[in-house]
């Protein structure tokens, strides 16, 4: 029984593989986070703290501390990250996060369709901004 | 307030006590690394500030209790496994998880609640007939399912000979279904992003 229940489950469409590079864009409207925090390293590697600080300085996203380390885990556990512990000057070890080439790519594609998603609704919006 | 004190800080020692007690399901490498990295975090948020100590307040606070924040670790180490799997314990285990983050897991623990309930009531069933052939899918005065009449005379049987392979099917059926809206309910979660104003009361929560 078992054995049939898996080869069904195999012939259903599965978005998890093949359509798993178009998953992100469907999230992308959603959430921004995931974006935000691969963009943050986009040109340096930085630690916990600094990425909060740099999505909080350069977008305004207020990330809470018990958000930001769990979603990190994923992108790590999901090869878009990777990290190093590295003995800091202030007498402890940080942790350091840098962009794979699977992350830079996902970044870089986010960021596309960002940019798309935004000129699009831009224009939509354009009218209401302009009162006209 | 120095670095070495911070390391021992009681409050900040009592909060990865427990936070270490409650990461449970996390491999032992994966649950030292996160320890390690809240400390750092706790340690680094407080080290320049002027008064430590309720820098260290706030930093738990934004952090969550131990149970939160290792509910989080747990759940997403699970949602990213389960994502990709067809097996049914694992998805309804990760979606009891997931129940207690907020409503979307709360609307998928009761989706798999129904459609495994259902699915597992049809196997059931269907292993029962031969033994109780009186067992069937009825209609009439005493209502309509998967039931043993008491008054068969008076009830109608709607799939004779046909009743194992239509439930097995439906029942199969049932499995798929749940196990795909599941996975793709997975898929489409989105992290929790804290509201400027969510953040701000917490702050102010702190100071007070």
């Amino acid at each position: 029984m078992m054995a049939i229940y898996i080869a069904l489950q195999g012939i259903v469409p599965n978005n998890s593989n093949g359509d798993r590079g178009q998953h992100w864009e469907a999230q992308l409207r959603k959430g921004c986070l995931e974006m935000a925090i691969l963009a943050s390293l986009w040109q340096s590697r930085l630690y916990g703290l600094e990425i909060l600080r740099a999505l909080s300085e350069k977008s305004e996203l207020d990330v809470a501390e018990g958000t930001l380390y769990p979603i990190l885990s994923r992108l790590k556990g999901e090869g878009l990250l990777d990290s190093e512990w590295v003995e800091a000057e202030a007498g402890h070890p940080r942790k350091y996060y840098w962009l794979t080439a699977p992350g830079r790519r996902r970044a870089r594609e986010m960021a596309g369709a960002w940019n798309e998603f935004a000129d699009k609704l831009t224009s939509l919006v354009q009218p209401v901004v302009g009162g006209k | 307030m120095t670095t070495t004190s911070l390391l021992s800080n009681v409050r900040i020692e009592k909060y990865l006590t427990r936070l270490q007690s409650s990461l449970r399901g996390v491999a032992e490498d994966d649950k030292q690394d996160i320890l390690r990295e809240i400390r750092a975090h706790i340690v680094d948020s407080a080290e320049h500030a002027p008064d430590p100590q309720s820098a260290i307040d706030r930093t738990l606070r934004l952090l969550g209790t131990p149970e939160e924040l290792a509910s989080r670790y747990s759940t997403e180490c699970q949602l990213r496994r389960a994502s990709s799997s067809f097996s049914p314990w694992l998805l309804f285990r990760t979606c009891w998880n997931w129940a207690q983050l907020g409503i979307k897991g709360t609307l998928a623990f009761f989706l798999a609640l129904f459609g495994y309930g259902m699915a597992l009531g049809c196997t059931v069933s269907v292993f029962i007939k031969p033994f109780v052939p009186k067992l069937g899918l009825w209609t009439g005065p005493e209502g309509f399912g998967i039931i043993i009449p008491d008054h068969a005379d008076r009830m109608h049987e709607l799939l004779g000979s046909y009743f194992i392979p239509v439930i097995a099917v439906i029942g199969f059926v049932f499995a798929i279904a749940t196990t795909q809206i599941l996975r793709w309910m997975m898929r489409q979660r989105t992290p929790r992003v804290a509201s400027t104003a969510e953040r701000s009361s917490q702050l102010a929560q702190v100071q007070n």
